[in-house]
């Protein structure tokens, strides 16, 4: 996959895709099997941060989009006023919206359901720790179908946790961060002055 | 004893990296950069090895401000600096005897000039630079260092620095929309006489100095890995372990680390993440030659080149 694919793919991801990039992807997503692998991966992620439910969709959501695109582009082709100027950029955010919100899911597994150690897990460590995992995504996670593949339903107390995880690794790893920033960064010592509680 | 065959060892090694190159003829190469910033940014740099000073710098992010006393003092080719926060937490940061020939890569992509690789702008391929007449900060005049990025895979900045010696006086980083995440900014500065560090503080850190050309002693971890993917312009600050927890990159404005915790058992794969003004916290629950593990990306980047990075981890090979 191009750099320039997968740079398009993160904007889309963030709605910052031009309408250009989005052709492009749309183009390429129907016969590009990794860019789709890269697409469902993004899309899992982001879907678990924005809180939606991971569940099934169509599989060929770019021919369905690139329909869309067509259908939008043709209507108003003689028109070139401002409202249609202004008018354009936002349908083809919602066409981007929409093809974000459809995932195609790959073979991947999502979910392995939580080892009973779970609670067991001992909360201060360091190197590799477990903190944040107690407690935080302890729900039992329901499992939903579709043909040969068994589908997670992701539920909004990953969204939590992962933001919990997010926080905490913060507090852990801005302080070592920082002896790196404070080398390679034109601000001297500063970066020390973001850790939130400096260790000896 | 460890120290001192780290300071043997960095005044041979750094001593190398400083080759000078023809600076006028690497910058005629590349189109449309304007040649006086790209001094300013050189001596902002050096000075960090030519101005001694004191001051008090406030740190803005969002709601909270922070209040930090500085110094940096020079004497017989080493720098010493030390950084006391004023406000919550009573902790000091020292660093002694840094010698002053020993260059880390942030600083050297700073020095446009030490490229060379022609054809090849540097810095000035990921930002466009600007220079206009600033206002007094700290008592001193200043100029204006406008910093936009190329792409979106980095924060701009907006830099005043001292007219007379080039120091960054505020340093402003910019996100999407030019919204200031992140203001750092002398209130008192002075030039100088050296400072001996506040007594009566509850922590005392003395900064840690990683050797850019060893790995650093610690836990490894037992799948090595790689980050295949990097924004342009980025580099390791110091060498890789394929085993270590941590990577470290910068562009010479910008710096982020990536982390990787090995799991004791398996995770939801999703992201996380966690914003204190222009730093982020990016966790990804993913999976590494079958195993669980957690990324994080720590740095003062968008969460957009965090993601793109995350996603980027192989199994080295």
């Amino acid at each position: 996959m191009t750099e320039q694919l997968r740079e398009s793919l993160s904007a889309l991801m963030d709605d910052e895709a031009t309408e250009l990039e989005l052709h492009r992807v749309l183009g390429e997503l129907e016969h590009n099997a990794e860019l789709r692998q890269t697409w469902v991966r993004y899309q899992v992620a982001r879907s678990v941060m924005a809180g939606q439910p991971v569940g099934h969709a169509g599989l060929d959501i770019s021919r369905s989009v690139s329909a869309a695109l067509a259908a939008e582009a043709g209507a108003g082709e003689p028109r070139s006023g401002l409202r249609e100027r202004w008018l354009r950029p936002l349908a083809s955010l919602a066409v981007a919206a929409s093809v974000t919100a459809v995932v195609v899911l790959g073979g991947q597994q999502l979910y392995q359901a939580g080892s009973p150690d779970a609670a067991s897990t001992p909360v201060a460590a360091s190197g590799v720790s477990a903190v944040g995992f107690v407690n935080s995504l302890g729900a039992v996670p329901m499992r939903a179908s579709y043909g040969a593949q068994a589908v997670p339903q992701l539920e909004p107390a990953a969204r939590t946790a992962y933001r919990e995880l997010a926080r905490q690794r913060m507090y852990q790893y801005m302080q070592e961060h920082a002896e790196h920033a404070a080398l390679n960064s034109p601000q001297g010592l500063i970066p020390f002055a973001r850790v939130p509680q400096i260790e000896e | 004893m460890k120290c001192l065959n780290w300071l043997l060892a960095s005044s041979l090694v750094c001593g190398l990296l400083l080759g000078a190159s023809s600076a006028a003829a690497q910058r005629a190469a590349c189109s449309e950069v304007d040649t006086e910033a790209l001094d300013w940014l050189a001596r902002m740099a050096r000075s960090h090895s030519e101005v001694a000073y004191h001051g008090v710098v406030t740190l803005q992010r969002g709601d909270d401000m922070q209040v930090v006393q500085v110094a940096r003092s020079l004497a017989d080719g080493y720098s010493s600096e030390h950084l006391t926060r004023l406000t919550g937490q009573g902790a000091q940061v020292i660093r002694s005897h840094h010698p002053l020939n020993c260059t880390h890569p942030g600083e050297r992509l700073l020095n446009l000039g030490d490229r060379v690789d022609p054809g090849d702008c540097g810095l000035a391929g990921y930002y466009r630079f600007q220079l206009s007449p600033g206002e007094r900060i700290a008592g001193r005049q200043s100029v204006k260092l406008e910093i936009q990025p190329r792409d979106m895979y980095r924060y701009g900045f907006l830099l005043e620095l001292d007219k007379e010696t080039a120091l960054m006086l505020r340093a402003s980083t910019l996100g999407r929309g030019d919204k200031v995440l992140e203001r750092f900014q002398f209130a008192d500065l002075s030039y100088g006489e050296p400072l001996e560090p506040r007594q009566g503080m509850e922590t005392i850190h003395p900064a840690s100095h990683p050797h850019p050309d060893y790995p650093a002693a610690g836990a490894r971890l037992t799948v090595p890995w790689t980050v295949s993917w990097l924004p342009g312009g980025f580099t390791a600050t110091d060498t890789v372990d394929p085993a270590g927890p941590r990577r470290t990159y910068t562009d010479g404005l910008a710096v982020f680390s990536v982390f990787l915790e090995q799991l004791p058992r398996e995770l939801r794969p999703g992201e996380g993440l966690a914003r204190l003004g222009s730093s982020l916290s990016y966790t990804r629950g993913m999976h590494l030659a079958d195993q669980p593990v957690l990324v994080t990306v720590i740095g003062e980047v968008p969460v957009n080149t965090a993601r793109m990075v995350a996603d980027s981890i192989r199994v080295a090979r």
